[in-house]
C-alpha cells in the first residue's frame, strides 16, 4: 500500500511525512522545505501592446475568438456558394434590367468582401469579430434584399437564407446564433406574410421552421464538440498527472 | 508544424462521432415531423384527406421514437442502421413532393424538409458516406420533379428553380461536412494535448 499522498495545491507527490516530494522533472525526491523556499517565479510580463495596423490589415486586429475562428471558413464557403449560384442563376433568363442590376451590385458587393475575408483566412489572421457578425449580417441583407426584388413570397432565392444560417450556426455562440437566426426569419417571416396570400401560410411556417431547425442542429453540434474537446484535454491533462505519480513514462504500464 | 497525432483508432473515432453526433439527426427528424403534423392539421378539410397525407409523419415518428429513447438510454444505433433510418427519411420526403394532395414535384413547399435531414447528416459521417447521401437527396428530388412534371426541361424558370434547390442541398452538405472535418483536426489535436485546438 502506498502510503505517498498527492498533493493538489503544490502539484506533487509528497512523501508520507511530508518532507519530501517528488520532482517529476528531474526525476527525483527533493525536500519539501526547498520547494517552500524557492522564490516563485516573476510573472510573465505583459505581452506587448501590439502596434495599430493600418489599411484594410487593421481589421484582423486582435479580438478574435477560437470557436469564432474554426468556424469562419465554413461562413465563407457558404458565401462563395450564394455569391455563385446567385451569378449563375442572374444571368439564366433574367426577367428585368432593375432587377438584374440590383442583384449583380448585392452580388459582386458581397463577392469583395468575401474575398477580403477568405484572403485573411488563407494568411492565418481570421477577421475581427465584429468584422464577422458584420459580414454575416449582409448576407441576410443581401439575401432580403433579392427576396424583396422578386416579389417576396414568389421569390425562389429565400432558400439562400439555409446557407446563410448554416455558417452562422456553426461558428457563432448560441446567443448570437439565436439573434442572428430570430433575425433572418422575422425579416423574411414579415416580408412573406405582407406578400403572400391566406393560402400560403403553411408554406411560410414549413420554411421559417426548417431555417431555424438548421440553425438548432448547428449549434447543438458546435457545442456538443465544445464538450468533447474540453473532455480530451482534461484527460489529456489527467494522463499527465498519472504519469508525473508514477515517476515519469518509463514507470507507467501500458493499458 | 506535423499534424497532430490520432490517439484514437478510425473506427473507435467514427463510433464516438455517431454516438455524439446522433442527436443531430434525430432533432433534425424531429423538426421535420413537426412541421408535417402541423401542416397535416392545419390544410386537411377532410378525413379522407388526414388519413391519406398522417401516415407519412407518423412512419416517421415512430422511427425517432425508437432512435431518440435507444439514444437516450445509452445504447444507440450502429453506423449502418442510423444510415439506413437517415436513407428512409430521404424516401419519405420524396414520397410526399410526388404523393402529398394539391402541388407535387417542383411546385410543393416540401423540399425544404431535405436541407435540415441533409445537413445533419453531414455533420456525422466521413465525407464519403456524406457526399453518397447528398448525391441521393439530389437524385431523389430531381427524379421526383421530373416524374411529376416532365416539362421541366423545356420550362427555363423552372429548370432554374431545379438548379437552384439542388445546389443549395449540395451546400448544405457540403459545408456540414466542412465544419464536421475541420473539428475532427480540433478534436485530435486537443487529444494530443493541444489547449488551443
Amino acid at each position: 500500500m502506498s502510503t505517498t499522498h498527492w498533493d493538489p495545491k503544490a502539484g506533487h507527490l509528497l512523501s508520507p511525512d511530508g518532507k519530501w516530494y517528488w520532482d517529476g522533472v528531474t526525476q527525483e525526491w527533493k525536500a519539501a522545505t526547498d520547494q517552500a523556499a524557492r522564490p516563485r517565479p516573476a510573472p510573465a510580463a505583459p505581452p506587448a501592446k501590439p502596434q495599430p495596423e493600418h489599411g484594410l490589415s487593421s481589421f484582423t486586429g486582435t479580438v478574435r475568438s477560437e470557436d469564432l475562428g474554426f468556424g469562419q471558413p465554413v461562413l465563407v464557403w457558404a458565401r462563395w456558394i450564394l455569391i455563385g449560384t446567385g451569378l449563375l442563376l442572374s444571368f439564366w433568363s433574367p426577367s428585368d434590367p432593375t432587377t438584374l442590376k440590383v442583384q449583380l451590385a448585392a452580388i459582386v458587393a458581397l463577392a469583395f468582401g468575401n474575398f477580403y475575408l477568405h484572403v485573411q483566412l488563407l494568411r492565418g489572421h481570421p477577421a475581427l469579430d465584429t468584422v464577422v457578425y458584420g459580414a454575416s449580417l449582409a448576407d441576410i441583407g443581401v439575401v432580403t434584399a433579392l427576396v424583396l426584388v422578386q416579389g417576396g413570397f414568389p421569390s425562389p432565392v429565400f432558400i439562400f437564407y439555409f446557407a446563410a444560417v448554416v455558417g452562422i450556426s456553426v461558428a457563432f455562440p448560441t446567443w448570437l446564433t439565436a439573434g442572428y437566426t430570430a433575425l433572418a426569419v422575422g425579416v423574411y417571416g414579415v416580408v412573406s406574410l405582407a406578400t403572400a396570400t391566406s393560402d400560403e401560410l403553411p408554406a411560410i411556417f414549413t420554411r421559417l421552421l426548417m431555417i431555424t431547425a438548421v440553425a438548432v442542429c448547428g449549434n447543438l453540434f458546435a457545442r456538443s464538440e465544445m464538450k468533447r474537446r474540453a473532455e480530451a484535454i482534461r484527460v489529456h491533462d489527467e494522463m499527465l498527472d498519472e504519469i508525473e505519480q508514477k515517476g515519469g513514462i518509463e514507470n507507467v504500464q501500458p493499458a | 508544424m506535423s499534424s497532430p497525432r490520432e490517439v484514437r483508432s478510425v473506427k473507435q473515432a467514427e463510433q464516438e462521432d455517431l454516438f455524439f453526433g446522433q442527436a443531430v439527426i434525430l432533432w433534425a427528424r424531429w423538426s421535420v415531423i413537426v412541421a408535417g403534423i402541423v401542416i397535416v392539421l392545419w390544410t386537411s378539410n377532410t378525413v379522407d384527406l388526414l388519413t391519406r397525407t398522417m401516415p407519412f409523419f407518423l412512419v416517421l415518428m415512430a422511427l425517432n421514437f425508437f432512435l431518440h429513447g435507444r439514444y437516450v438510454m445509452g445504447s444507440p444505433l450502429n453506423r449502418a442502421a442510423v444510415t439506413a433510418a437517415s436513407v428512409v427519411d430521404l424516401v419519405l420526403i420524396t414520397a410526399i413532393l410526388v404523393l402529398w394532395p394539391g402541388a407535387h414535384g417542383l411546385r410543393s413547399d416540401f423540399f425544404v424538409l431535405y436541407f435540415p435531414v441533409v445537413f445533419a447528416f453531414a455533420l456525422v459521417f466521413t465525407r464519403q458516406i456524406e457526399v453518397a447521401y447528398t448525391g441521393l437527396a439530389m437524385v431523389a428530388y430531381a427524379a421526383a420533379c421530373f416524374l411529376t412534371d416532365p416539362s421541366i426541361i423545356t420550362n427555363g424558370i423552372e429548370a432554374k428553380d431545379l438548379v437552384m434547390r439542388l445546389i443549395v442541398i449540395a451546400a448544405m452538405g457540403f459545408l456540414g461536412n466542412y465544419y464536421f472535418r475541420i473539428q475532427r483536426g480540433r478534436l485530435a489535436r486537443a487529444s494530443a494535448g493541444a489547449k488551443a485546438a
